[in-house]
């Protein structure tokens, strides 16, 4: 879902990389994930199909609470819903990419100023002329190329009982991005840091170009995001890392975009994730995607989606099925919920869920609260449930700058393992 | 266009009416029929503007700042007399910056009087209002000054009746470009040049003020 008008696009630190030890945690669980213990997926028949057999359950909790972990060093490229309370039902108006997240418009960079921030606004005195643009107004504001540089220096605490777990002082990511639109063409694409084994190697998350094929219709080639659901910020969210649309999950694909007055309807289509065709790591399988969004109201929406990926040569296949519901009953306050469905024939279930709700406020110009429930489990092994409460304040005292600060709590219901997490983060978004 | 979904309650009046005229008691002032009402003057109201975006999705743009009064200038009550005025430096949006935008690039309120507000005159209904209690909906036109332009518009108004009131909810829909607004742009997102206006007002019946009373 459509964007607030700031970027919270975050590169991967999969396996933070500024600490080899840490990093090895991380990049474990990220392999664990490869063979889809994360996500819907159940971890014991992915452990199955390894070739491993049934895990005791201390093992099924280890694997979820290292999926769980892993989650930390995955940040994403996000839309943040919440703006959904000033009338912007669509991500496009203030992000280039059609299903939210990533370089801001122009557009989208102004209302970063005079909206989102405490003091940067002119209309209050404050600010500078341009300020909002590229390195603080390096660029023409209006011209057809944008740039955008996206650091998020971060701290995570995460408290395990029986684990000792240091904290982790960190750079989540570092993008830079570039959008082009001339006429009815946009060209976009970023380049960041993606840590790997050993040290961190370059990646571009996203590239692609759209074409305005009519006033209402796009259409777009490349690497990019399916359009599913609604796109929290947080990429942990159940709805995105358990849904297999984090950090590294872009697809190449073509998409085409059918916007009205009060629809929007993307469908895309394409070979599957792009990381395993470049890897070839077996979790490449034709991949489909739909959603269908209506505009009940300027301040409230509803969207259905499916997304179904083909059998690969590590993964069943599977279908998810969202559906998504907007409302913003007053100007400062947002709230969103996510109920989906996965069907993938796994040894233990074959059908699991998740519901996840996140409710903003903005208490201040500028600072905004939020709670998030999110709950995930399976038809029949229970060892699949998590249960997830969030905590979250969101700060912009300045054009650029955003303090986030986010405390999770976990329940493993099986094992009755709880963790705790708390996220402390500059995002600036340059 | 279709006439708004919402929904004022019912009267509760409209059965007390009811029982005094099946009495045969006199008839109160407040409720005469409506060709008897010599002005209906407004009690409260909203007006919602809705822009659609040329991104996609829509925004409201409400004010409550509508005031004036009417009266039937014809036996029956078909045609009315009077105006209804609507600030437009009032209208909100719901953020500052769109509001900076529309209230001074665009409507250029401080223009003077004919850009400040938004006015509605020469009413005709298509079919009377309801003369005692009761529910009616009919077409309407008028002719709206708007950004120092009059046009004739028209829409659909539904008018809900009883104790002494009158209920309008009334839609229209309205091209900005034939009120010479410039369109809406700002760093690639614009708004569309058909915009939808609906107004839901409460009018109390009663006799006419001074002349040049609005």
């Amino acid at each position: 879902m459509t964007g607030t008008g700031r970027s919270r696009r975050s590169a991967g630190t999969r396996g933070f990389a500024t600490n080899a030890g840490k990093a090895r945690t991380a990049v474990s669980a990220s392999r664990r994930r490869q063979v889809g213990t994360r996500g819907f997926t159940s971890p014991s028949p992915a452990v199955t199909r390894g070739g491993v057999g049934a895990p005791r359950a201390w093992v099924v909790a280890l694997v979820a609470l290292s999926s769980l972990l892993a989650g930390w060093g995955a940040q994403v490229a996000s839309a943040e819903p919440t703006f959904l309370s000033r009338q912007y039902p669509r991500c496009t108006a203030c992000h280039y990419s059609a299903s939210g997240g990533g370089l801001l418009t122009p557009y989208g960079r102004s209302l970063s100023r005079e909206e989102i921030s405490t003091f940067g606004r002119q209309g209050a005195g404050g600010g500078a002329p341009g300020e909002e643009g590229f390195l603080f107004g390096l660029l023409d504001g209006e011209s057809p190329l944008q740039l955008g540089l996206d650091i998020r220096p971060s701290r995570v605490d995460v408290d395990v009982p029986g684990r000792a777990i240091p904290d982790r002082n960190f750079l989540m990511n570092l993008d830079l991005q570039a959008a082009w639109r001339h006429d009815r063409w946009t060209a976009y694409g970023s380049i960041g840091r993606h840590p790997a084994r050993g040290g961190a190697r370059p990646i571009s998350y996203e590239h692609w170009v759209s074409y305005r094929v009519a006033e209402s219709v796009d259409v777009r080639g490349g690497r990019f995001l399916p359009a599913y659901g609604v796109r929290f910020a947080d990429h942990t969210s159940f709805t995105r890392e358990r849904m297999d649309l984090a950090q590294d999950d872009q697809v190449y694909g073509v998409e085409v975009g059918v916007s009205t007055d009060r629809t929007l309807v993307q469908v895309s289509v394409g070979p599957g994730r792009a990381e395993s065709l470049l890897d070839d790591d077996g979790r490449q399988a034709l991949t489909a995607a739909g959603r269908w969004q209506v505009d009940l109201g300027p301040r409230t929406v509803v969207a259905a989606s499916v997304l179904y990926r083909g059998e690969s040569r590590v993964m069943p296949r599977s279908t998810d099925t969202g559906l998504s519901f907007g409302y913003a009953p007053a100007a400062r306050l947002t709230t969103w919920t996510h109920v989906d469905v996965r069907s993938q024939a796994l040894g233990t279930s074959r059908r699991a869920y998740i519901f996840a709700n996140q409710t903003s406020l903005e208490t201040f110009r500028g600072l905004w609260l939020r709670v998030s429930p999110q709950w995930r489990w399976t038809d029949t092994d229970p060892r699949g449930e998590v249960r997830r409460l969030v905590y979250g304040l969101d700060f912009y005292p300045r054009t650029h700058w955003h303090v986030n600060l986010s405390y999770y709590r976990d329940r493993l219901p099986a094992s009755d393992l709880r963790t705790q997490t708390f996220l402390a983060q500059l995002h600036l978004y340059l | 266009m279709a006439a708004s979904s919402r929904r004022r309650p019912a009267f509760a009046g409209a059965a007390l009416v009811a029982a005094v005229l099946a009495a045969g008691v006199p008839v109160p002032a407040r409720a005469q029929a409506a060709s008897d009402v010599e002005a209906w003057t407004v009690a409260s109201g909203d007006v919602r503007v809705r822009c659609r975006m040329t991104v996609g999705g829509a925004f409201d743009a409400v004010t409550s700042s509508l005031s004036g009064t009417l009266r039937p200038s014809a036996p029956g009550g078909a045609s009315w007399s009077g105006e209804l005025r609507v600030d437009l430096a009032t209208l909100d949006t719901g953020i500052a910056l769109r509001n900076d935008h529309l209230r001074g690039n665009y409507l250029e309120v401080e223009r003077g009087p004919d850009f400040r507000h938004a006015v509605l005159s020469s009413i005709v209904l298509a079919d009377s209002p309801p003369d005692r209690a009761g529910r009616r909906e009919t077409r309407f036109s008028g002719t709206l000054t708007l950004h120092g332009v009059r046009r004739a518009i028209e829409g659909e108004a539904e008018l809900r009746r009883g104790d002494g009131r009158m209920q309008v909810e009334a839609a229209f829909s309205l091209s900005l470009e034939a009120f010479d607004v410039p369109p809406p742009r700002y760093l690639g997102v614009g708004v569309r040049d058909a915009v939808e206006v609906t107004v839901t007002l409460e009018a109390r019946g009663g006799a006419a003020p001074p002349d040049g009373a609005p």
